[in-house]
């Protein structure tokens, strides 16, 4: 198995006084699709942004291509790894493809010129997103959908290696969000280890080819996502009853949750 | 209009005007200078033509008076405008302003400090960089303010604002009661706003840090664009978020210093420009920041003009007549963005 891209070990992070995780182990491997799940307030979003660089650990380490995220540079962090997170909060007289050309700023810093190599990863990273056509609409004009993949591909214009997503489907529609998900297969298949939060676990788990569970600051169960969505890990950090049905001509089962108060 | 069409006309509209009100600002006032003789007394001086065709006192009126007066207000108004852009960029706050965040009062407060302390009047640039420390002491409680209990959000920092600005006043006022009274107007000026009687010297002390100022902030119009983006995107493409809004923080404060210790306090006209503008021009600093510049030394040296001309009797004051335009202007745009962050 080839190293992992982005390696978590005995990683614990706190907000203020409090401790929001605990103990997580996590990888993340070339062309890996992992989905983190967990209910509200579990301390997805702090791993995320952990993992992202953005919270220093309290205790543990994050490696990000081998190296200790604190022996990192901001710019060269910002090549190797790009997180988008749920809320865009991009002026809203900005122009789509101005926002997704700032995603080349680790590359270029404050004062390197504009190249032909930074028009030609905005350009893929537009047509990626499926978003070309919205190339000069300002963001205030945008649909909530529109500005996540205009987020989404201003990460993808970073060229990084490992792409962190904090709720990536949050305000698409279902067309959006099968196209969303298909983008994350192509960047996967070109040996990017994308890793997602993800609230809608049947299409987290029909992504996903790995899939972490963390419930109270901690990772609950990880493994394949079938395997963790049926297990009592997942039941008990829910609390609901998970039944998956697998139909003859679907490539996924099929789920159906029902509430189980304890 | 295409964005790219909006923004050329922008740029030539705004481009031909300052000329243009330089000109005309230099003509006028409580002496007519013809623009013909006016131009080409600027032409002898650069070694063009022989002799000025101007008179002795009509050379005397526009090389010491009018000129250095006329250019101050250009940079007065170009530096606010800037430091307006930033602080919105900064605090991701179309509506922030120099003004509005304590950073004007503390310039303010500087300064009188200075004239009641007697510094101002013997020591070298102790005015600028008196009020330069106001500013920047009001910017950086505002920062940290802010900042004190977790992510600072934009309200509470623009709140914080306003108590700083109110403390500033405060001392201010109090600094007035104490001060002697044949200083008093020297005081009044700053809080009033105005260029009367600013020369070369001005040009020299306060502008050239003014120019500065703007310059190096220019340099950072990247990182700006960064920063309006939210501190989390920010530091995700690696910036140094807090490095990054002190440096920025530091120089608007240095700037919107230098621009009080030569005109006083001249309110709204960092607030106008740029938000007038980013329509037209879009939001990226590069685009926005040298916009700004020039709207504001128009509007800046129309306003002296008016201040000037108004009224034969008086010079009216300055901040008050930015104030007269800023006021209703700040009240419409304030409307005009209601319901949205």
């Amino acid at each position: 198995m080839s190293a992992p891209l982005l390696e978590a070990r005995g990683l614990a992070v706190s907000r203020g006084r409090r401790p929001v995780l605990q103990a997580v182990d996590l990888t993340l491997r070339a062309g890996e699709a992992l989905a983190v799940v967990g209910p509200n307030g579990a301390g997805k979003s702090t791993l995320v942004r952990a993992l992202g660089g953005l919270l220093p650990p309290s205790a543990g380490e994050v490696l990000v291509l081998g190296r200790a995220l604190a022996d990192w540079s901001g710019d060269a962090l910002g090549r190797a790894l790009a997180l988008v997170a749920s809320e865009d909060q991009g002026p809203d007289a900005l122009a789509v493809e101005d926002r997704v050309r700032l995603g080349r700023y680790p590359h270029r810093g404050p004062f390197r010129s504009w190249t032909r190599e930074d028009g030609e990863a905005v350009s893929r990273a537009l047509a990626q997103a499926g978003i070309e056509h919205l190339r000069r609409r300002a963001l205030g004009t945008l649909s909530a959908g529109e500005r996540q993949l205009a987020a989404l591909a201003r990460g993808l214009a970073q060229e990084p290696r490992i792409l962190l997503l904090d709720e990536p489907a949050a305000h698409l529609d279902i067309g959006h969000q099968l196209r969303l998900f298909r983008v994350l297969d192509d960047v996967r298949a070109a040996g990017v280890g994308v890793l997602a939060v993800a609230h809608d676990l049947p299409r987290a788990a029909a992504w996903a080819t790995r899939m972490v569970l963390v419930a109270g600051g901690r990772v609950a169960a990880q493994g394949g996502p079938d395997e963790v969505l049926a297990g009592e890990a997942c039941a008990s950090a829910f609390q609901v009853k998970v039944r998956g049905h697998r139909l003859a001509d679907v490539p996924h089962p099929l789920y159906w949750f029902e509430e189980e108060p304890r | 209009m295409s964005e790219l069409g909006r923004r050329r006309a922008a740029f030539a509209a705004l481009g031909a005007a300052l000329p243009l009100a330089l000109l005309l600002a230099s003509a006028a006032g409580t002496v007519w200078l013809p623009l013909g003789d006016l131009l080409g007394s600027i032409a002898a001086a650069a070694g063009l033509r022989h002799a000025s065709p101007l008179t002795a006192a009509g050379e005397t009126i526009l090389w010491t008076v009018r000129l250095p007066r006329v250019l101050l207000a250009a940079l007065v108004g170009g530096g606010l405008a800037v430091v307006g852009a930033t602080l919105q960029s900064v605090f991701r706050n179309p509506m922030a302003d120099a003004g509005l965040l304590g950073v004007g009062s503390g310039a303010a407060m500087g300064a009188v400090l200075a004239v009641r302390l007697g510094w101002a009047a013997d020591v070298f640039l102790a005015l600028p960089l008196s009020a330069f420390a106001g500013a920047m002491a009001a910017a950086l409680a505002v920062y940290a303010l802010g900042q004190a209990g977790g992510r600072g959000s934009v309200y509470g920092l623009l709140l914080t604002g306003l108590a700083v600005s109110a403390l500033a006043s405060a001392g201010t006022s109090v600094l007035l009661v104490a001060t002697e009274e044949f200083r008093v107007k020297t005081v009044l000026f700053w809080l009033a706003g105005g260029l009367e009687g600013r020369g070369w010297t001005h040009l020299q002390s306060g502008g050239l840090l003014v120019l500065a100022g703007v310059a190096m902030l220019g340099l950072l119009a990247r990182p700006l664009d960064l920063l309006s983006l939210g501190e989390e995107e920010a530091g995700a493409l690696g910036l140094p978020v807090h490095a990054t809004r002190l440096g920025l923080l530091g120089l608007a404060a240095l700037v919107a210093g230098a621009a009080t210790s030569v005109a006083g306090s001249v309110p709204f006209v960092g607030l106008m420009a740029p938000h007038a503008l980013r329509r037209l021009v879009g939001p990226l600093g590069r685009h926005l920041l040298p916009a700004s510049f020039l709207a504001g030394a128009l509007l800046v040296v129309l306003a002296d003009v008016a201040s000037r001309t108004v009224s034969p009797s008086m010079d009216l004051p300055l901040g008050a007549l930015t104030a007269f335009v800023g006021a209703p202007y700040f009240l419409l745009a304030l409307r005009g963005s209601e319901g949205r962050a």
